[in-house]
């Protein structure tokens, strides 16, 4: 299905547009009927696997036993349909509105044109289903954190995601000059990730995705036994091992299995999250599809990267790899959510460093490197990680770098740039060094430039805030029509 | 980023901090007072509740112990008055520069069009002197900018200037 917006299209508004083609109009959708299976799965598959182990335990011959675990899942599941049967959706007048709720209903209206992002996510059992949810990441408020349409078909996900892209950046043109605010959320940044922003009706069209890059299965298995958590568990292993010899006894081990089950699980959870990470670039932004049992696929728009981080490991760097990872503006994360909620986004969870400077180049105009290290005296102050500080920049990017064994490159926009922060402590003061920090939204990545000799810390923190206004008003201009 | 070569010997001088050229202003004197009464809050009670925890032990420890939270206390008074001298805040044309600090000094540069929300709060010292704190929050959690100690009525203008500032030259994220 095409379905393509015509380039000079009016906004959806004024005319009804089909939005899934197959499944009919614009009218009320319900999500598919096996939502609850695939809601209730985790919990489900959980449920019955203590309810055998109980079962295996006990040798329970009594049937009433059985009975009332099966009314327990059978509640559980009811519920779930319940919920199912009262949830609906609908696209109109350029807003997705989902409701939801059997006692106290829930309406939510989500305006497409504020649409940041959405991710296609499959866990593992909407996998085996054939199903997808789709996640709404919406700008501003974390309060209305996004919406979920949970679950749809795989193939009607993926295409009313386009659609609804293709929907929210035809909306998103800003009406007016002087709506800055509305028309800055979609502003691509001319050049910055897709060739060229494209005419609406090229969106959602794969035919014109352009691979980027694709993360090799056993690197990733080797990266992380290398990094910090494989380092824990060798750890682990050979104490315990030192423990079972010297003593002789297996019994120690036991103490140590909630460690390990945690290391486990850590390590798991992240080589599920970062298992064949491959990232395109599309018209609408670079499309990242990653996961081995749960799979997500999302779309980072142009014009939405807040700061790009290179990570290099000490035993990395022997094998000359790296970890890139951009910061997306989005509403706080839901507290289920956290744990991938803390992690940086990983474009490349590890690559070549020639892998990561091409990903850079995709993502910024210009590549500035730290090429300025700090004044001699700094070394003083920060001996161990002197030989990684740096920094540098031009008139879009300012890039710093630092770390004692782990350096860290981070680099920010300066149309994106929060506050600016000048910091002075005792040591540096008699030193005569200073640094100055340079904020973006969230709480992630800041690019510290450490130890500047004072009199460059001052003149940056005067020079600074004129730079990034006028990269913010270059950005704006590029933002209006035409201009 | 600024193409200025540091001189290699640029010394720690007063030229060098940020600051020379900015007429700051400043929080009312009264923000010394409450401090001094917030320290008095904390350093007597600490002090009872020690004198009386050591005097279990012996009188004498109790005394030492009393005596050692009010010298602490004292102590911190005398540090007080340069933390409060340290505080300054200037509106420029496109953003506002605040400073604060004396062991470790930081000066903070925020544009207007940065500004998310701006809180005016005030705990029940500040209330009974007729101050107020100026809280102001950008998209960075990083950023974070205030101004104690501002008289209720400054602080409430204040607030409704960099407001509309903020609200003229907004930026999206």
């Amino acid at each position: 299905v095409t379905g393509p917006i015509p380039a000079d299209s009016s906004l959806p508004g004024e005319s009804p547009h089909p939005i899934i083609s197959g499944t009919g109009t614009t009218g009320w959708h319900r999500l598919h009927p096996l939502t609850p299976v695939v809601r209730a799965g985790n919990r489900l598959i959980a449920l019955v696997v203590v309810l055998a182990l109980f079962f295996v335990a006990r040798q329970h011959k009594d049937g009433s036993q059985i009975i009332s675990y099966l009314v327990v899942i059978a509640v559980a599941l009811a519920g779930g349909f319940v919920s199912w049967l009262v949830t609906r959706w609908q696209v109109a007048d350029g807003v997705l509105r989902i409701e939801t709720g059997l006692i106290r209903r829930d309406s939510r209206r989500f305006p497409l044109s504020q649409i940041q992002a959405i991710d296609v996510v499959q866990s593992g059992i909407a996998r085996v289903l054939g199903l997808a949810e789709l996640r709404l990441r919406v700008a501003g408020s974390d309060s209305a954190r996004g919406g979920r349409l949970a679950c749809l078909r795989l193939a009607d996900a993926e295409e009313l995601r386009r659609e609804l892209l293709a929907f929210s950046v035809s909306a998103a043109v800003p009406p007016a000059a002087g709506d800055a605010q509305a028309g800055d959320y979609a502003v691509p940044v001319p050049g910055a990730v897709a060739a060229g922003t494209g005419a609406p009706g090229a969106l959602g069209d794969d035919a014109a995705e352009r691979p980027l890059f694709r993360v090799r299965g056993d690197r990733l298995a080797a990266a992380i036994l290398l990094s910090r958590a494989g380092a824990i568990s060798l750890a682990v292993i050979v104490v315990l091992s030192a423990v079972v010899i010297t003593t002789g006894k297996t019994a120690a081990i036991a103490s140590f299995l909630p460690v390990a089950l945690g290391i486990a699980a850590a390590v798991w959870r992240q080589f599920n999250a970062e298992y064949a990470t491959r990232v395109a670039a599309a018209p609408d932004g670079l499309r990242l599809r990653s996961g081995l049992v749960q799979t997500t696929a999302e779309t980072i728009r142009p014009g939405r990267v807040q700061g790009v981080r290179l990570v290099e490991p000490l035993v990395w760097r022997a094998f000359g790899w790296c970890r890139l990872e951009v910061d997306v503006a989005g509403p706080k994360e839901r507290r289920e959510n956290r744990g991938e909620g803390q992690r940086l986004r990983a474009l490349i969870p590890v690559g070549s460093r020639a892998e990561a400077m091409a990903m850079v180049d995709e993502l910024l105009v210009s590549r500035p490197m730290p090429d300025r290290q700090p004044p001699r005296q700094a070394r003083l102050k920060a001996p161990l990680s002197y030989h990684f500080l740096a920094s540098g920049g031009d008139d879009r990017y300012v890039v710093a770098s630092r770390g004692r064994v782990c350096r860290k490159t981070t680099w920010v926009p300066l149309e994106k740039v929060q506050s600016i922060r000048w910091v002075q402590g005792p040591v540096q003061r008699r030193l005569g060094l200073a640094s100055v920090l340079l904020d973006v939204a969230g709480r992630r990545v800041t690019a510290d430039m450490q130890d500047r000799s004072a009199a460059e810390a001052r003149d940056l923190l005067m020079g600074l805030p004129d730079m990034a206004r006028r990269a913010r008003l270059a950005a704006g201009r590029a933002a209006q029509p035409g201009g | 980023v600024s193409d200025a070569t540091p001189g290699p010997q640029a010394g720690p001088g007063r030229q060098d901090r940020p600051d020379a050229d900015i007429t700051w202003q400043r929080p009312s004197p009264r923000l010394l007072r409450v401090r001094r009464i917030e320290v008095g809050l904390v350093t007597v009670p600490a002090a009872l509740v020690g004198g009386l925890a050591g005097a279990g032990a012996s009188a004498v420890v109790g005394v030492v112990v009393a005596a050692a939270v009010v010298v602490a206390g004292l102590l911190a008074e005398r540090f007080l008055a340069r933390r409060v001298a340290s505080w300054g805040f200037a509106e420029r044309n496109e953003d506002l520069m605040v400073r604060r600090g004396v062991l470790v000094q930081r000066q903070s540069v925020i544009p207007y069009g940065r500004m998310q929300f701006i809180d005016v709060t005030a705990g029940p010292v500040e209330r009974s002197q007729g101050l107020a704190t100026l809280r102001m929050h950008t998209a960075a959690a990083a950023s974070d900018a205030r101004i104690p100690g501002l008289d209720t009525a400054v602080a409430a203008k204040l607030r409704d200037q960099l407001a509309a500032l903020g609200e003229s030259q907004a930026a999206g994220l």
